[in-house]
């Protein structure tokens, strides 16, 4: 890191408990309190059969957190009751965070999006995985059935305010420019690994590999 | 594709809505008993349904759905989530279920499988051709248009709820079906299964909405050359050859892919395709989604 990224502080932000930040933010409305529920309903049913998209947190036993998105055509999650939820898992890196986190700590925490809807539905549980052929089968896509899925015990359901999504402009067409402002996945990966190859040559593989989705 | 409006949903029987969907801009494309078409979801997913409307209305198409037990997806958005008024497109009608000309007919349906037969049905008994149906069904309360197909066709109409009287005695159908009877089956692969038995195949049609279970060959690595784009694409052992396709920029259109529904039909020039589909693929055509190749190259007309 050169000297010109470095944060300007040169110590570490402090750091405030929990009664100071209470302090600051005041007490929340009962009513939002209220809004927390523990099962799928009619309304939050209707919701995850249109979401193509949600990001997925786990940690370790050690507390270790990490966060992936997981996507698929809408209503890819499966409501398998009011009290249970099934993911499938596509292929991917194979790295395994999710499942392996899953073993030593159940907890799980969802955020689940639907293109156009400032409002995002948050789902916390518990979670592990699971082979079910009778859950697999339901999620067979192109004539390919996942090998495993994660199966989410529901114990909290609740639709999360608009506002983030509402500041960050998240489904305005014009913000998809950014995206124009970042390097590319080939400039990224020939800087990190030091390799001396023609970034778009790495680039052209790697679309390749993205047309084969399952 | 056409673009419809969901005008109504009905409650033909238990488990089965029926959706009537009025051309959004005029009259609909004309079709022909046996044809159906893909609905595309609003949740991405396009499914085939067969048309079990009446043809010369040009105004709307008439659909059924089963919630289906393990649904991926379609039926399941269909039952749950469609309310009346929405805008959905469909595409052109497509038959793989053709109503040859015959002296008389036999129709045999199982279940859901009732929605390609009624529009036969509707067009044999309308030119005076002799006809019957054995319509065989779980329960009465499980099988759409029982009640109305018996009301207009009378005594050519056979219900047979199978929990109660046992499955219909094709056995004694066979032995008492006249020399010139073509007999046409669409149901659940049970029924497909003993009409193929029973019944001698020249004169006998069948609509499958699953593939049947079959054991192939394993699947080898052929190439494709593609006589119009001039590209030639080679097709792994582990690929289909619809996707082989797509994956090189060469998109075909898919539906089933499961070799049912004849919407990835492509044109082979030179080969010997290897055919695995169910539609049963006409001289000189394929169904990309599950055949593939016995020699170590195909043309085709991409």
């Amino acid at each position: 890191m050169t000297r010109q990224n470095a944060p300007v502080a040169e110590r570490r932000p402090r750091r405030v408990s929990m009664e100071q930040v209470r302090e600051r933010l005041g007490e929340p409305d009962a009513m939002i309190k209220s809004k927390i529920q523990d099962h799928i309903g009619e309304h939050t049913r209707r919701f995850i059969a249109h979401s193509p998209f949600l990001t997925m947190a786990t940690a370790d036993a050690s507390g270790r957190a990490d966060c992936s998105p997981r996507g698929d055509y809408p209503g890819f999650v499966k409501v398998l009751d009011e009290h249970l939820l099934a993911i499938p898992d596509r292929p991917g890196n194979r790295i395994a965070d999710s499942f392996r986190n899953l073993a030593e700590n159940d907890g799980i925490g969802l955020l689940f999006f639907v293109p156009g809807s400032r409002e995002t539905l948050r789902v916390n549980g518990r979670a592990y995985a699971t082979d079910e052929p009778d859950v697999l089968a339901r999620m067979q896509t192109e004539a390919r059935t996942p090998e495993l899925a994660i199966a989410v015990d529901v114990e909290e359901v609740y639709f999360h305010c608009g506002r983030a999504l509402i500041r960050s402009r998240l489904w305005d067409p014009a913000g998809q420019a950014l995206a124009g402002e970042l390097p590319t996945l080939g400039e990224m990966a020939v800087a990190q690994f030091g390799l001396d190859v023609d970034p778009r040559l790495l680039e052209a593989r790697l679309e390749e590999g993205y047309r084969k989705l399952y | 594709m056409q673009l419809t409006i969901l005008d109504r949903i009905d409650r033909p029987a238990e488990d089965v809505v029926a959706l009537i969907l009025r051309g959004a801009h005029g009259p609909l494309a004309p079709w022909e008993p046996g044809a159906h078409v893909d609905l595309a979801l609003p949740n991405w997913l396009t499914r085939q349904y067969s048309l079990c409307g009446d043809p010369r209305d040009r105004e709307r198409y008439r659909i059924a759905v089963r919630h289906e037990r393990l649904s991926r997806g379609g039926s399941d958005y269909v039952h749950r989530y469609l309310r009346e008024g929405r805008t959905l497109e469909v595409s052109l009608p497509r038959n793989t279920f053709r109503l040859v000309p015959a002296p008389s007919y036999l129709f045999l349906a199982g279940g859901i499988g009732i929605t390609a037969i009624v529009p036969m049905l509707r067009a044999a008994a309308g030119a005076g051709v002799p006809c019957s149906l054995v319509y065989a069904g779980r329960t009465y309360a499980s099988m759409p248009f029982a009640g109305e197909l018996r009301a207009a066709y009378g005594d050519r109409v056979t219900i047979v709820a199978t929990g109660h009287d046992g499955r219909p005695d094709l056995a004694a159908l066979a032995a008492g079906l006249a020399p010139e009877t073509v007999v046409y089956c669409c149901g659940p692969a049970s029924l497909l299964a003993d009409c193929e038995a029973v019944f001698p195949a020249e004169r006998l049609h069948v609509e499958r909405f699953r593939p049947q279970p079959r054991t192939f060959g394993p699947d080898t690595a052929f190439d494709v050359a593609c006589a119009r784009s001039g590209r030639t694409v080679p097709v792994p052992a582990d690929e289909s050859l619809l996707d082989a396709l797509n994956h090189a920029g060469l998109p075909v259109p898919a539906g089933c892919r499961e070799g049912v529904c004849g919407s990835c039909e492509v044109t082979v020039l030179e080969g010997e395709p290897e055919h695995r589909d169910d539609v049963g693929a006409a001289p000189g055509r394929m169904y990309a989604c599950v055949s593939r190749s016995r020699s170590p190259r195909l043309v085709l007309d991409l």
